[in-house]
């Protein structure tokens, strides 16, 4: 649905991005992830035919967005990262006004635009002007103007900044339920946002792809083996030198906490070696607190891709 | 064409939606009203005193054409504060990228702004029709001279309106726009003056001097209605127009 290929763009000396490719199939939910100034806004700039990129094609719904920017913005709706709106209109004019520019028919405009503003619940803000609302409103009402023609591909730049818990859930919600019929881009810098909504995540970094996969795939990625952190009551420090010289443990070190010890296991380890690991605390009376596995959260996988 | 008609609607309804729109009509209004008086009295001044010192009575066509040539230069400070806005502020506001993400034309949304700033200071014309009425009511000047002087007026604000989005569409600061229009128009309007310094009799003054409004404006006040001068203005509006559409979807591929 959506091709990106070898994109790269400078502003004058700075190389904003850098040979960025990727591809979105049709339903999928994409997030885009990196840390500010990464190149996210720039990359959704440029899918969108607001900016031109130096080298590089994109095309939406197999219509490249320069050589025929009418028919690929046809399908297309775009959240820009500050919300494009009109202050002195009323909600439900300016959501019209959005319709109208995307070639809404008359006839369905009225209920296409009572669609968007009771799917995003605007309804009953819908007389009101839109620089008299407050920020989450705003967004919403950006959001609305993004959905109100029925797009087939959705970019959403950050669309839950400035939002309060209940209302990011709510959006989440509305970008779950709009999956399948529309094919989602949304950017980010929060981590658990991406983790929760989005099928396949691309990490972007000093306007490169560093990374890109499903969560799954990128946690395993990182991982070199299963690590395992192993709590004890005392003496953490005593049993440490003796797990190094048990075989098939990894690289054992003292974690943040000075009475967890962090291990990983090699592949030609035996089975049972977390009991030999157990045995052997218990042996020099430690004292067993905790044995867990650990698994690596997002954060730390963006944190070791971009450090 | 519906694309032009709602962007151009858009931006009407915006002008009215907030003070902008009145206090543009308001300023105007009092101006006219103030040199129209001022006319009015020194027209009646000199035709009293005219005989009694042998001089020529001052005919009707004279107080028209001093009226129309005062609306051209009150139009220099009306046009830059109704053109600044047009792209300027969508640009602060991030409002163009709603435009630029949309499947309409560069050419479009500049046709959009065009129609839509031609349909306000049309409003704005219409409304100093009434110093012409008044003469109307109480005199008999020259209906068609009237007519040809609106025509002339109506033409040399659209060529205004183009160059005030051209300027509007190379900045993000509303008051630059302002400026920059302002001067450039007043240079349009004195080039007369200065060519004879600039080209010190070469072609280059009779260039400048053809670039400069003021002669093809003369030709419509005085109730001329020459092919010459509307081609002059068409021109100039077509140029300006295809200079901002250039800005725009300049966009798209720098």
């Amino acid at each position: 649905m959506i091709e990106v290929s070898e994109l790269s763009k400078s502003y004058g000396q700075v190389q904003a991005l850098k040979n960025v490719s990727f591809n979105v199939e049709s339903g999928q939910i994409v997030g885009f992830l990196g840390a500010n100034g990464a190149g996210k806004t720039t990359t959704m700039d440029i899918m969108c035919g607001c900016i031109g990129a130096d080298t590089g094609v994109v095309k939406i719904a197999g219509f490249d967005i320069t050589e025929e920017p009418l028919e690929a913005k046809k399908s297309l709706g775009y959240l820009p990262d500050s919300p494009p709106l009109h202050g002195e209109m009323r909600v439900k004019d300016f959501v019209s006004y959005a319709a109208l520019l995307h070639k809404v028919p008359k006839k369905q405009l009225k209920q296409k635009v009572d669609y968007a503003l009771e799917k995003l619940s605007l309804t009953e803000v819908r007389d009101r002007l839109v620089g008299n609302l407050s920020k989450g409103y705003r967004q919403r009402v950006a959001l609305a103007q993004a959905i109100v023609h029925d797009p087939k591909v959705l970019i959403l730049d950050e669309p839950t900044e400035g939002l309060d818990p209940n209302q990011i859930a709510h959006i989440r919600e509305l970008i779950r339920s709009l999956a399948g019929q529309h094919t989602i881009v949304l950017s980010s810098h929060i981590l658990s946002e991406v983790q929760n909504t989005c099928d396949r995540i691309i990490i972007i970094h000093n306007g490169t792809v560093v990374q890109q996969g499903t969560y799954q795939e990128l946690v395993h990625a990182m991982e070199s083996g299963t690590r395992y952190r192993l709590r004890v009551s005392r003496g953490s420090d005593q049993i440490l030198p003796m797990l190094k010289t048990l075989e098939g443990v990894q690289n054992p070190s003292l974690g943040a906490d000075p009475l967890a010890i962090e291990f990983g296991l090699s592949a030609q380890a035996k089975p049972d070696l977390l009991d030999d690991v157990i045995k052997l605390a218990l042996n020099q009376g430690c004292g067993i607190r905790e044995l867990t596995e650990k698994t690596k959260s997002l954060e730390e996988v963006f944190f070791k891709l971009t450090h | 064409m519906s694309a032009v008609f709602t962007i151009a609607f858009r931006d009407l309804k915006g002008y009215f939606a907030s003070p902008k729109g009145a206090a543009i009509f308001f300023f105007f209004l009092l101006l006219m009203g103030f040199f129209f008086n001022s006319f009015i009295s020194t027209f009646l001044e000199m035709t009293q005193r005219a005989p009694m010192f042998g001089g020529e009575v001052p005919t009707l066509e004279t107080l028209v054409r001093a009226l129309f040539y005062n609306l051209s230069f009150i139009l220099i400070l009306v046009i830059p504060a109704v053109t600044m806005s047009s792209f300027s502020e969508e640009r602060r506001n991030q409002t163009l990228r709603l435009l630029l993400k949309s499947p309409v034309t560069a050419s479009q949304i500049v046709f959009g702004k065009f129609f839509s700033s031609i349909f306000i200071l049309g409003l704005v014309l219409l409304c100093s029709a009434v110093y012409p009425g008044y003469m109307l009511a109480f005199g008999n000047p020259d209906l068609s001279v009237i007519l040809t002087s609106y025509l002339g007026i109506f033409l040399l604000m659209s060529a205004q309106v183009a160059f005030g989005l051209w300027v509007s569409s190379m900045t993000t600061n509303q008051f630059m726009a302002f400026l920059f229009t302002m001067f450039g128009l007043f240079l349009l309007l004195i080039l007369n003056w200065i060519a004879p310094n600039l080209g010190g009799g070469s072609w280059l003054e009779s260039f400048f001097k053809y670039i400069a409004s003021t002669d093809h404006l003369e030709a419509f006040l005085k109730g001329l209605l020459t092919v010459a001068d509307v081609t002059y203005f068409l021109c100039f509006i077509a140029l300006f127009l295809f200079f901002t559409n250039i800005v725009i979807d300049s966009a798209r591929w720098r």
